[in-house]
């Protein structure tokens, strides 16, 4: 055997162990959530459930409390990925198109509060929001949400802008079009991917936060889903450990399946945005 | 015709742009950060209002008899989260590299596997490792280690063996991003250099110490300060997983932080807290501006 194929060899070998780590979780979460209550007591013996049941899932979505903790998260996280992105575009167009004094600055600048823990911000926030009765209003969270996510938005969307020939703004502007039309008819339409992807990126980390809705919202019914499991868990004995594997199941899946279905477009602005960055 | 119009593309003012991000950026990060800062020096609560200048809050927190316990955790948690989560995305980025070039098929779908890892909720990764650790029988990694004879192991009961956990689930969620930004600056590298190798008969760990290391020292520079910043701010996951305990054994800055104001109500000591938090990662942040000068930020 040459060394190349003993490399092939090693390379699989790698990636067996990794990928038996990666999706051990994944796998485990499947088989509890398919099992009946007695079953659970198996442990790794009934891996594969004898008779795999979907009454976990039936019982999780039947709740009606359940389906709007989904709503609540998919509304606030896409209208917080909305708000990001509508926020970031005239920022990412000036530093893609216009050369000013500081554009360096403002990009770094940018980096740099990403950093900050939304902990921080937090505290000062939530007086202020139950100073301006906002509290408990859907927009506080989804005001939070744009102000966390535009950083990452600019940067994405300066990537994609700067991709589009700048040619095609010059035609344009001997037509006499103004900035803001070529802005809306020329750049956003061709940049499509790369608003998406911030976007969704965008609305994927939404729909993992905890901090921000947990503490901007009070009341049960406003709660997002990523809130409402930690608040199950909680109630969660052993005897219901296959309601609150489904319940995970169902809360995780909605970000992987999108992820995953639009994960080659995703990972080429990220890669795009860590190399020209 | 306006009067931006004559000037092409390449010109402009800037500022009308730029409103909407520095309005926010103003108002969602700089002014809340100077408010942490009064509200440190302060003597407010949850629940109550300001009530002039003091530093009693600073004074209690600094002489918190857990605060040396919860920085040391802190700084074991992120140290080996930063070495561990850095060393296993290598690894997957340049195993994948290989496998793409090599034309070996499952590469694309271990990628998603890591990605999709990444996208789970903080709060779901801390119960479902939760599940995982369970320490009853019938849990996943002890009745695994049982049909190998071993075990059982105190996952989430031992001091220790908690923290040891919580690195575990933070690894499987964190290393994606380590494995994006290595992949990245990997494809970066002129593949001619490693034509040249391989007519220079270099094997595999001589082409990697004196090709691939030297020209990714940067992103593993940067990256390492990322990392660090989102291992320090981590605390969604302990808090699902172990929430904290047993004892602080698992309680992160972040977690005694978030502990301090919201259950403890104290909102003038969260903010020293939340003040340290802000100057690590600020510190982290310089680190990255002297790091990234060369080539660039990320």
């Amino acid at each position: 055997m040459s060394a190349a194929r003993w490399g092939d060899v090693a390379t699989y070998a790698a990636l067996i162990v990794l990928a038996a780590f990666f999706a051990l979780p994944f796998a485990w979460l499947i088989s509890l959530a398919l099992r009946t209550p007695s079953e659970i007591y198996l442990g790794a013996a009934r891996f594969i459930p004898e008779a795999p049941t979907l009454a976990n899932f039936k019982t999780i979505m039947s709740d009606p409390a359940f389906l709007i903790y989904l709503w609540n998260g998919l509304k606030l996280s896409a209208l917080g990925g909305g708000l990001a992105v509508a926020l970031a575009i005239p920022a990412a167009y000036a530093c893609s198109r216009l050369p000013f004094r500081g554009r360096g600055g403002v990009m770094l600048g940018l980096l740099v509060v990403q950093m900050i823990s939304p902990l921080v911000i937090l505290l000062p926030l939530y007086r202020w929001m139950d100073a301006l009765g906002l509290l408990n209003r859907d927009l506080s969270v989804i005001a939070v949400y744009g102000a966390l996510g535009m950083p990452l938005a600019v940067w994405l969307l300066k990537v994609a802008f700067d991709a589009i020939p700048v040619e095609l703004e010059e035609v344009a502007q001997i037509d006499g079009a103004s900035r803001a039309t070529i802005l809306l008819r020329i750049v956003l339409p061709l940049s499509r991917p790369g608003i998406a992807s911030a976007f969704i990126l965008t609305m994927v980390m939404n729909w993992s936060q905890f901090l921000i809705p947990f503490i901007l919202l009070e009341r049960d019914a406003d709660w997002p889903i990523s809130v409402a499991i930690f608040n199950f868990a909680g109630s969660v004995s052993a005897s219901t450990t296959q309601l609150l594997a489904a319940a995970c199941l169902v809360a995780v899946m909605p970000a992987v399946v999108v992820f995953v279905v639009l994960q080659r477009m995703i990972v080429s602005a990220l890669i795009a945005g860590a190399v020209k960055g | 015709m306006t009067a931006a119009a004559e000037r092409g593309p390449g010109q402009g003012h800037p500022a009308p742009w730029l409103v909407p991000a520095v309005v926010v950026l103003a108002l969602f990060y700089a002014v809340p950060v100077l408010d942490v800062f009064r509200l440190a020096l302060s003597d407010a609560t949850l629940i109550q209002t300001a009530d002039g200048v003091s530093t009693a809050a600073l004074r209690s927190i600094l002489t918190d008899p857990a605060l040396p316990q919860v920085l040391g955790t802190t700084l074991v948690f992120v140290a080996v989260n930063v070495v561990a989560l850095q060393v296993i995305g290598l690894v997957i980025a340049l195993t994948i590299v290989r496998g793409e070039r090599r034309g070996l098929p499952g590469m694309a779908a271990f990628r998603t596997l890591v990605l999709a890892a990444w996208v789970v909720p903080g709060i779901a990764n801390g119960l479902i490792w939760g599940m995982l650790f369970d320490e009853a029988p019938y849990g996943t990694l002890n009745s695994l280690l049982g049909f190998a004879g071993l075990g059982p192991v105190a996952w989430l009961s031992d001091p220790q063996m908690a923290l040891v956990s919580a690195v575990i689930a933070n690894l499987w969620q964190g290393t994606a991003f380590s494995m994006i930004v290595f992949y990245a600056a990997r494809r970066g590298i002129d593949p001619v250099l490693y034509e040249v190798a391989e007519l220079d008969a270099a094997g595999p760990w001589r082409t990697f110490r004196s090709i691939t290391l030297p020209l990714m020292t940067t992103a593993i520079a940067v990256n390492s300060v990322l990392v660090s910043v989102q291992t320090l701010n981590t605390f969604d996951s302990i808090l699902a997983l172990t929430g904290g305990g047993p004892g602080r054994a698992t309680e992160v800055l972040a977690l005694f932080t978030f502990n301090t104001v919201f259950y403890n109500l104290d909102l003038a000591g969260g903010s020293v807290l939340a003040v340290m938090l802000f100057a690590i990662a600020m510190a982290l942040a310089l680190l990255i501006g002297w790091l990234g000068r060369p080539r660039g930020p990320a």
